[in-house]
């Protein structure tokens, strides 16, 4: 892995659990599907973490934002640890996701004044 | 979920990170890639299981209880690997940790637990003030004026302190007793454990006789009896109905077995007489300062009413608690302070042991950090570790503490206050229990910023065998042992000056000879109380007296007997002093009142020690007779009363003149105003101690003056048999003559052994620290140079290999060890100059920054160093060149 990655992915941290938290709202999966749905669908820009992602996942769960359960791969013949947003979890995700607007909004207005002003 | 569910949740999650590894695997797989290889790109595609999981479970929050009791196995263990250090570390933690403990519970008990009384910061200590800084005891009728006038005390009371031949309980005894004025024991707040306080009729004049007994006496003597009303004790020759028991430690004033209403002793209405204690109690909301300025007030109205008639110029008001540490405080502080140093070079010990055993452990940190512990993880293990190694030093110097505490009251003083009250106990097991905390807290942090500083891959790849620590690291150890060796130097200074004033103190001659002295305490009743003895006593008592003098001179082995008002030096502060008139023809006084009025003409007045003594006594002790006569058997009762003085008082009172043929009246002492003619003068001694100058003392003739309350008849034997054979043979003519009077054996060695406890307390602790630090230090600074010498043996070979003799080789490692006890012990001076200063008052005939103290010190503690330097030096000269470039 090179180290842009490693770094952009750093940036990031503090935005994966909205990143996991809007990628259940497409209903349950598993941990390996998360991660490979983020990485997909930032067409790799971001590459999951590992060590990254399984703590997020924990603590989301502490948090009590996902709830979880074994259940079977409807393409695999095995039990996977499925992962489903909760009803405070939705919320969370609003809350996250306006957060975030404001912030990137923020981020914005200091980097590019000039497109701002036009 | 909860931290007992760890087990099913660490499957749980070991169960998914595989289900999702081995889909990642299958995916690879079916991606078209070789099974081997689909499963090396799943687990780099994973990175390391071992540290997501660790940062998983961080997520779950609970594993911090999990974690840290891994890392106590994990200490335990690291521990157990290496015996060496470990026990090195404890031991080193332990004393100085046991020591302080020890030293903190004895300064609990004496300076910081409270008074065993009701609201003790209430309680104050009262003098009278005089113009030139004295502070007697109160004189009665200042004392009535004090108590009456005052509207800030809830009480004062007066008391005064003496021995007294008690009998009545299961046997004869002299003890200390305390006759005491009304509301004595409502002042301290204090009631009787058993039976009553004093009742109306028995504190005043000419009332119902009434004692109370300590709860020790009360133990001793009178069988622990409930019933008291059997008891009647015989006191100088009246009988006491027994009326109440203190409570244990109730130790006011000290050492006092009973309590008497002072009424019984016929009131002595004087404004110069300073017989009384006083102790008082403030009332609610009153502070100190307005208790004093209100006394103050009092005192100065007192003085313009009586002019030159009183002593006083002012009032003393001085807090209990500080009023009976008084100078023990500077002592226990100078222990504390010692052992305070003790704890901080066995700290710095312990720092250096675990920096090398840091050293030792490079590489396992080194693949620790590989591995993917984090920092805070390192330190985490380290403060695990340091807490292993201290708790286990905690709980051992606890034990040493409490066992010092069992042989501390071998060699703890006598005289110092609230002994008995030296435990263990919630504040003591606090104090030790911050203590390790604060050790393991440092030490851990220590251990874990030095760990953390390593540079991984350096230590991956240079291997085990280089250099076990940087020179960072060399640097830091040296400063710790140079931090070692100064404070041991301010100890052992420390030790050096109060061992050299104990030296001075024990060679400084008391004026006589006091080998081979049997003492003997030999107390008659006194039946005037503190009035003075009418003729026909006197004669009784001389006759009493010889008679017994006699008899124990026909001992054989006793070459001589005499005999005194008390025990010289090691007693010395028994004999009473006062002013006495030089007559100069004048006609003496016809009263008391009368000598009171010519005592304020000061051209006509000395201030002497009053001794009653026989002529025996100075052939006994071996006091010249300077010029003049003995006392002799012509000095009758009905005779011319004769005294004898000692030089320093006739330099001091009688430079240009001959005092031999003086008449004089010391009538304040005896109540008797028959004046005394000067026949002689004999030869110093310090009577009040060893510590002072020569003594002013008149000597009286027991045969003409008797002894009264003011005095401890005792009397001194001169042995030439074996003392236990002597004092039997003494026993049966004592019992022989007077079956009821209380007898005390001692030797004058032990009586001075007493008074010199409290300083050789001082010292031997002082000295068994400094002693301790000087090992320690000395173990430190060997480490040191021990691991230099590993750290240079290549440089060394080279430099052998190029033609370095041995002796330069030696000079190389002996350098580096002075070069440390020199910057150790220059700063070691620095701090002692500063800091024994406040040691002054309790050092004799040398100052506190004694020269030869300090230089010796200085050179004992650079031999040690070097000694310590010379065992690996040794070692670095025997360095084969070869074998030593072959290292690496």
């Amino acid at each position: 892995m090179d180290k842009l990655t490693q770094q952009r992915t750093g940036v990031l941290q503090g935005t994966l659990d909205m990143l996991i938290l809007r990628t259940l709202l497409y209903g349950p999966a598993h941990g390996h599907q998360i991660g490979k749905h983020i990485q997909r669908t930032t067409n790799d820009f971001l590459q999951m973490q590992h060590g990254s992602l399984y703590p997020a996942l924990h603590r989301l769960e502490k948090r009590g934002w996902v709830s979880t359960k074994w259940d079977m791969a409807p393409d695999r013949n095995r039990e996977f640890k499925y992962y489903r947003l909760t009803d405070r979890g939705k919320k969370q995700l609003v809350v996250e996701e306006s957060q975030w607007k404001q912030m990137a909004e923020a981020v914005a207005r200091v980097m590019w004044p000039a497109a701002e002003e036009s | 979920m909860k931290w007992w569910q760890n087990r099913k949740r660490n499957a749980d999650l070991e169960r998914e990170l595989r289900s999702d590894l081995e889909l990642e695997e299958e995916e690879q797989r079916e991606n078209g890639v070789s099974p081997e290889e689909a499963r090396y790109a799943a687990l780099r595609a994973f990175g390391n299981a071992t540290l997501i999981k660790e940062q998983t479970r961080e997520a779950w929050g609970w594993t911090r209880m999990e974690r840290l009791l891994q890392d106590f196995r994990y200490a335990l263990r690291q521990l157990g690997r290496s015996p060496g250090f470990a026990a090195g570390a404890i031991l080193t933690l332990a004393l100085g940790i046991g020591a302080s403990t020890s030293i903190f519970s004895v300064a609990d008990a004496v300076l910081i637990r409270p008074l065993p009384y009701l609201h003790p910061e209430q309680l104050v200590r009262v003098w009278e003030q005089m113009p030139n800084g004295h502070r007697p005891n109160m004189a009665e009728s200042n004392f009535e004026d004090f108590l009456t006038q005052n509207d800030t005390f809830a009480n004062l009371a007066a008391y005064n302190y003496g021995v007294a031949s008690v009998s009545g309980g299961t046997e004869p005894t002299r003890v200390h007793i305390s006759a005491v004025s009304p509301g004595f024991f409502t002042t301290l707040g204090v009631q009787p454990l058993r039976g009553r306080p004093f009742a109306a009729d028995e504190e005043r004049p000419h009332g119902t006789p009434a004692i109370i007994v300590s709860y020790g006496y009360w133990q001793r003597y009178l069988g622990s009896r409930e019933d008291l009303s059997k008891f009647h004790l015989d006191l100088e020759g009246g009988s006491y109905p027994v009326v109440g028991v203190m409570p244990p430690g109730f130790d006011f004033p000290s050492g006092a077995a009973a309590w008497i209403p002072r009424e019984l002793d016929p009131p002595t209405p004087s404004r110069t007489g300073h017989n009384w204690s006083v102790v008082g109690r403030v009332r609610d909301g009153v502070t100190v300062a307005q208790a004093r300025a209100n006394l103050s007030a009092i005192a100065l109205r007192i003085r313009h009413q009586y002019g030159t008639q009183v002593d006083l110029s002012n009032a003393v008001v001085v807090p209990l608690a500080d009023a009976i540490i008084g100078d023990v405080r500077t002592a226990l502080l100078t222990l504390l302070g010692a052992v305070g140093l003790l704890l901080l070079v066995a700290c710095a010990n312990a720092a250096g042991l675990l920096m090398a055993r840091i050293g030792v452990r490079r590489n396992e940190l080194a693949i620790r950090a590989a591995l993917g512990a984090g920092r805070g993880r390192l330190v985490q293990q380290f403060l695990a570790e340091s807490f292993v190694l201290t708790f286990a030093a905690g709980i051992l110097g606890i034990l040493i503490a409490a066992g010092g505490l069992r042989l501390l009251p071998a060699i703890l003083p006598m005289s110092l206050p609230r002994r008995e009250e030296i435990i263990i106990n919630p504040t003591v097991l606090l104090f030790a229990l911050s203590v390790i905390v604060a050790i393991t807290v440092a030490l851990g942090l220590f251990a874990a910023s030095r760990a953390g500083r390593r540079d991984l891959r350096g230590a991956l790849s240079s291997g085990p065998r280089s250099h076990p620590g940087s020179s960072a690291s060399q640097h830091l150890r040296s400063l710790l042992v140079v931090a070692e060796i100064a404070s041991t130097m301010v100890i052992l200074v420390g030790a050096g000056l109060l061992g050299r004033s104990f030296m001075r103190l024990i060679a400084t001659s008391p004026g006589f000879q006091e080998e081979s002295l049997i003492t003997i305490e030999f107390s008659p009743p006194i039946p005037q109380g503190q009035a003075g003895l009418d003729q026909t006593a006197i004669a009784r008592q001389a006759h009493l007296l010889d008679d017994v003098v006699a008899r124990l001179r026909t001992i054989p082995g006793v070459s001589s007997v005499g005999l005194a008002g008390a025990v010289p030096v090691a007693a010395g502060d028994n004999l009473p002093e006062g002013d006495f008139l030089i007559l100069n023809g004048r006609r003496p006084p016809a009263s008391m009142d009368e000598f009171g009025q010519m005592r304020r003409n000061n051209s006509e007045t000395g201030h002497a020690l009053y001794a009653v003594a026989g002529e025996d006594y100075f052939r006994t002790l071996g006091i010249p007779l300077i010029r003049g006569r003995m006392f002799s058997h012509h000095d009758a009762l009905g005779a011319v009363n004769v005294a004898l003085i000692s030089q320093a008082l006739a330099r001091q009172r009688w430079p240009d003149q001959d005092p031999i043929g003086q008449t004089i009246d010391f009538g304040n002492m005896d109540f008797n105003l028959e004046p005394l003619t000067i026949v002689g003068i004999v030869g110093d001694v310090r009577a009040r101690g060893l510590d002072g100058p020569p003594s002013s003392v008149i000597y009286v003739d027991y045969r003409q003056r008797g002894m009264n309350l003011n005095s401890t008849p005792t009397i001194l034997m001169r042995a030439t048999a074996p003392e236990g054979e002597i004092v039997s043979a003494a026993r049966g003519i004592f019992r022989d003559i007077a079956p009821d009077i209380p007898v005390k054996f001692s030797t004058f060695a032990a009586e001075m052994g007493g008074w010199l406890a409290q300083r050789r307390f001082l010292l031997l602790l002082v000295g068994l620290f400094a002693a301790a630090a000087l090992i320690l230090a000395a173990v430190g600074l060997y480490g040191v140079i021990a691991f230099f010498v590993t750290r240079r043996t290549q440089e060394i070979g080279i430099r052998m290999a190029i033609g370095a003799q041995r002796r330069d080789v030696l000079r190389l490692v002996l350098g580096e060890g002075a070069r440390l006890a020199v910057l150790g012990v220059v700063i070691g001076i620095a701090a002692s100059f500063a800091i024994t200063r406040l040691l002054s008052s309790l050092l004799f005939g040398i100052g506190a920054t004694d020269p030869l103290t300090f230089a010796g010190v200085a050179v004992l503690l650079s031999l040690i160093a070097l000694a310590a330097s010379y065992i690996p030096a040794r070692r670095a000269m025997r360095v084969d060149p070869v074998t030593a470039l072959r290292y690496e």
